[in-house]
């Protein structure tokens, strides 16, 4: 039977989840999926060509009026690094757009 | 060569508060002040949303001609970047508040309409301020305070084919946006940011290789880069290198646009219904009452202008261009009936002025019942077309009535004729050899000796009358 | 004070309305509990008993829990506290915020002495997976006292609190309950705010109340259950009194057994503890009806579909940006990955990578999307069956409390949920109650659910079962 996840798509969404596997986890995670998106892909066999989504609708939204938020200490006291206010993080220009 | 143009163009709505929180959108604070639970996306905070943010993106839609969906899904944008707190950005996907529409543009090719592809709500992003020096690993500075505002983005079809068609467009959007003050429209401040996609193709029938710039932030920067990428890719065509597909940053400096770094794989969004909000549903009564609630819009009342007015294309569009200013117009005309001569002096003489004062019309003392004073009071004779340049300052500045304004700088004309008579004499009695001249029958001395009953007259004679005594004297 | 100590919320609140006991002496003697208890349960992450104390001298004694000691999950935000999630990630993160349930809680007199381990980001069945320590059963040290809320139900277990809250996403308050011997309610998914609740799987998560007896549970609702402009996914309800609408009796309502669920193999003792609870429903007046809810084993794939996909998305935001764990890399990508492979356990990698998974390109709709759509059709099911009964009756688990470490397949352990998650899919009440031990003299809890916003009615059934079998009333 082939296999549902590979080395390749693990890594691969490893790095849409910002997560990165070492050779040790590899193998052992590797098996762990399988079996687990074996077990939950028997929803295949289920026929839900008849049904419809029910999500319910907002029953009020929130008037546009200021709230009290948070002081940039209060907000941003744990932040590893700030500079005149700023959040700073290492340089992401032309990384992922917005 | 044929050029195809879409735009993806993002606008900010004019609310109060953001999009999913309580914050102040109020620009140009200190970074990091308007900040929550909620925009900074810590364990545990969720999001509320916006009702006026709901209302001005059915505004913007219905004034587009959008279908505007009853029921319609927010979802969450997965992607991993530092100014975006939760790591996904709420957003529509599958099921945007409106889909269709149009918008009119008049560019060298006529009058056309660019189809809309859908308008769908979402929340910004923060402000990444990036240091100069990418090269050495700089560094990325981050303000919170934008993130979370309230956003419309409006999506078009690839229907524009040149930098002016989507300059046209782009200029078109923003007058109507601030026409219904669903948006300040100011692209400095970020209110407005586009997105273009340019493909150039030798084959009119095929499309050519969609090219993305992003985060456009000027129309001329959008006309710029478009016109860069056309004639970037025309190159490539012509020496045969392929075009990628990617998404290309645009260097305001170099007026030329460079690839971004390969996204990772953060372009598989991973989108999904967002669970923290249910659906949003909108009352029909509610929508078809915005849609009778709608105003006269703005390329609707130009062309009114030019077809019932008889208004000149430049009049009305510079009319049209500020509501404030279209419906001062109207207000005038409906106290003064020369649609032309008001928008000619409106065109001119008054804006002159503001552009000196530096004030919108608002914000002066003018009104259209001193405005069509005035003007009546020149269509009357009353006082000369030179004397209402005088007076006009007082009107802005004071808000005096023109009739005090004229009394007070005595502009009155003189439309006596007994007085006009005493001027003509003096001046046949001073000006022997010129009164001569006219009686051996040459005509054109008569304007000099207007000239002279004019200047004795300190410019207050009516012209016309002090020619006709003149005439008269000297059979 | 009287020589004998109030075991239920009830009884002490009586007894400091008689003016026979103070907040202040209770919390004394609490205190004594824990500090002689909790070194070997560890049931509590972190302890605020000076704290906890002035609040108890400064509680009303009329107020409706008068200053009874309530302990808080660790994935609650109470303002001023540190919130782990028992996770690295957040080893340090203080709470610039409380929950709404939290304020409701202080605000009508509780007293917090802690707050209480959990299974990392409430992930888990056993709480082995916190970040920090097991937390161990009260009823056998030896064992788990289930999960993910097994720090607050081993605390009401052991009388470290009168009351506790936990999450629900997956059985997380009902089943670490029947591990421990006590009641543990999921209310209806929108009765109870999340605000300040760490979300896990938005869609599926429930503060519920867990106390030692239903009515207990009754009257931590009262004070839990309201609408919450700050959750779009609170619901305004008209008030109900859910200690006053008790009744003792279950004169006409007809109990629900689901066929699909008695081919699933339970231990002996559990199915023993089913059938007694068949006759004392219909000794306290109710009918026994078999009903069938054809798709209700495909609730546990479709929750460990969901469920992941929810929080693969929910957990992003711990990325060392603005808060908690940072570990920095040559470059943001590398700063990401080393913050979040430092902060996070196996357990929550494991279902972050599987949310990851079933909502990328290619298997969004396979996996994702054929989830949400089963997950409905369970629903369906369900709400069709309520037509017919008024509660459906089922084991909370599938075994009693199993030995640390004993399970560590994670398909194993998921397999623990397979009674509890339907309630969550269709995100209706359901309530876990003490009924017998098993041969160990280990607890056993069985469930009954209910329709959506029939809490009120749920617990009046579980109150007389559950006294029946021996519980306080
Ligand atoms: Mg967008
Ligand atoms: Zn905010």
């Amino acid at each position: 039977m082939a296999m549902i996840i590979n080395k390749e798509t693990l890594e691969h969404v490893a790095s849409l989840a910002r997560l990165e596997i070492t050779p040790e986890e590899e193998g052992p995670l590797l098996g762990d999926l399988e079996r687990i998106l074996g077990y939950v892909a028997q929803l295949s066999s289920v026929d839900t060509s008849a049904i419809v989504s029910k999500r319910p609708a907002m029953t009020e939204l929130r008037p546009d009026e200021p709230s009290e938020g948070l002081t940039r200490e209060a907000g941003l006291g744990g932040a590893p690094a700030m500079r005149d206010g700023f959040v700073v993080v290492r340089n992401v220009m032309g990384g992922e757009d917005e | 060569m044929t050029t195809t143009i879409g735009l993806e163009i993002h606008v900010q709505l004019a609310t109060q508060t953001k999009m999913f929180c309580g914050c102040s959108t109020a620009f140009g604070d200190e970074p990091n002040t308007h900040i929550c639970p909620v925009c900074l996306g810590l364990p545990g905070a969720l999001p509320t949303l916006n009702a006026q943010a709901v209302r001005l993106a059915v505004r913007i839609a219905t004034a587009l001609g959008c279908t505007v969906h009853e029921v319609s899904e927010f979802s969450r944008k997965n992607y991993f970047y530092p100014d975006l707190p939760k790591s996904y950005q709420i957003t529509q996907f599958d099921r945007p508040i409106a889909t269709g529409g149009s918008l009119p543009i008049v560019t060298e090719r006529g009058a056309r309409s660019v189809r809309l592809t859908r308008a769908h709500i979402e929340e910004d992003a923060g402000k990444s301020i990036h240091a100069a020096d990418i090269t050495l690993g700089g560094e990325t500075l981050v303000d919170f305070n934008r993130c979370g505002m309230p956003l419309v983005e409006i999506v078009t079809e690839p229907d524009m084919q040149s930098g002016d068609e989507a300059y046209e467009f782009l200029r078109n959007l923003r007058r109507l946006v601030r026409w219904l003050g669903v948006s300040s429209g100011d692209m400095e401040k970020g209110a407005m940011r586009c997105d273009v996609n340019v493909s150039v193709s030798p084959n009119p029938a095929k499309l050519g290789t969609k090219v993305e710039v992003k985060n456009l932030n000027s129309f001329r920067s959008v006309k710029r880069a478009i016109d860069y990428e056309e004639q970037r890719q025309a190159q490539c065509i012509a020496d045969g290198t392929p075009i990628m597909m990617e998404s290309r940053h645009f260097d305001e400096v170099q007026g030329t646009t460079t690839a971004m770094r390969s996204k990772e794989a953060s372009n598989d969004y991973r989108y999904f219904p967002e669970p923290d909000l249910p659906l949003l549903q909108l009352d029909p009564t509610e929508l078809e009452s915005m849609r009778a609630q709608m105003p006269e819009l703005p390329w609707e009342m130009q062309s009114r202008f030019e077809r019932d007015l008889g208004l000149s294309p430049y009049d009305a569009a510079l009319l049209t261009e500020e509501r404030s200013t279209a419906e001062f117009f109207q207000q005038t005309i409906a106290l003064y009936d020369n649609p032309k001569k008001l928008a000619s002096y409106m065109g001119t003489e008054v804006a002159r002025l503001l552009n000196e004062r530096g004030k919108t019309l608002a914000e002066t003392q003018l009104t259209p019942a001193t405005l069509a004073g005035l003007l009546t009071m020149v269509e009357n004779n009353a006082i000369s077309n030179t004397a209402s340049k005088d007076v006009l300052p007082l009107l802005v500045d004071t808000g005096t009535t023109p009739m005090e304004a004229v009394r007070s700088l005595g502009l009155e004309q003189v439309s006596d004729t007994s007085a006009i008579e005493g001027f003509a004499r003096e001046v046949i009695a001073e000006n022997v050899t010129q009164v001569e001249q006219f009686r051996s029958g040459k005509e054109a001395v008569l304007g000099f000796l207007v000239g002279q009953l004019m200047k004795k007259s300190k410019g207050k004679a009516n012209p016309k009358l002090a020619g006709d005594t003149l005439r008269r004297l000297l059979k | 004070m009287s020589s004998e100590l109030p075991r239920t919320l009830e009884q002490y609140r009586h007894a400091v309305r008689a003016h026979e006991l103070s907040a202040e002496e209770y919390l004394g003697e609490t205190r004594q509990l824990i500090e002689r208890g909790d070194p070997q349960v560890k049931a509590f992450l972190h302890l605020r008993l000076d704290a906890a104390r002035s609040d108890a001298r400064a509680a009303d004694p009329t107020s409706p829990l008068a200053g009874a000691p309530i302990a808080v999950k660790d994935n609650i935000m109470m303002a001023g506290e540190r919130c782990t999630c028992g996770s690295r990630i957040l080893e340090h993160y203080v709470a610039p915020y409380s929950a709404t349930v939290v304020q409701s809680l202080l605000a009508a007199g509780a007293v917090v002495p802690g707050k209480t381990n959990l299974d990392e980001f409430a992930m888990g069945s056993s709480t082995e997976n916190s970040a920090f320590f097991p937390t161990h059963n009260p009823a056998d040290l030896s064992r788990v006292p289930g999960g993910s809320s097994g720090g607050s139900t081993a605390a009401v277990a052991a009388g470290f609190a009168l009351g506790a809250i936990g999450s629900d996403t997956g059985g997380s308050v009902r089943q670490p309950a029947a591990f421990c011997g006590v009641v543990g309610f999921k209310p209806t998914y929108g009765l109870v705010s999340r605000y300040g609740l760490v979300a896990f799987g938005s869609s599926l998560d429930c503060i519920g109340p867990i106390a030692r007896s239903v009515r207990d549970t009754a009257i931590m609702m009262n004070v839990m259950a309201a609408h919450d402009p700050r959750d779009a996914t609170s619901v305004e309800r008209p008030h109900v009194d859910f200690e006053a609408t008790l009744q003792p009796t279950l004169a006409g309502k007809r109990v629900g057994i689901i066929r699909e669920l008695q081919e699933f193999d339970v231990q002996p003792e559990i199915a023993v503890a089913m059938e007694t609870t068949r006759k004392a429903a219909v000794s306290g007046g109710a009918s026994i009806v078999e009903v069938s809810v054809p798709h209700i084993l495909s609730a546990l794939p479709v929750y460990y579909i969901i469920a992941p996909a929810e929080c693969s998305a929910n957990l992003g935001r711990f990325d060392g940006v603005r808060y908690g764990l940072h570990e920095d890399g040559r470059d943001m990508t590398e700063t990401y990955s080393k913050t979040r492979n430092t902060g996070f356990g196996t357990e929550v990698k494991r279902r972050i990578l599987i949310g990851a998974f079933v909502l990328s390109a290619g298997y969004y709709d396979a996996y994702y999307k054929k989830a949400a759509s089963v997950r409905q059709l369970i629903t369906d099911e369900l709400e069709a069956v309520f037509q017919s009964v008024d509660v459906l009756l089922t084991p909370t688990t599938p075994t009693t409390a199993f030995k640390l470490g004993a399970v560590t397949d994670p398909l194993e352990m998921y397999k623990a949920d397979v009674f509890t998650i339907p309630a969550n899919l269709a995100g209706v009440p359901a309530i876990s109650f003490p009924a017998g031990k098993d041969a160990a003299g280990l607890p056993i809890g069985l469930q009954l659910m209910g329709p959506r916003w029939s809490d009120a009615e749920l617990l009046s059934c579980a109150n007389v079962l559950f006294t029946a079998l021996g519980g306080e009333s």
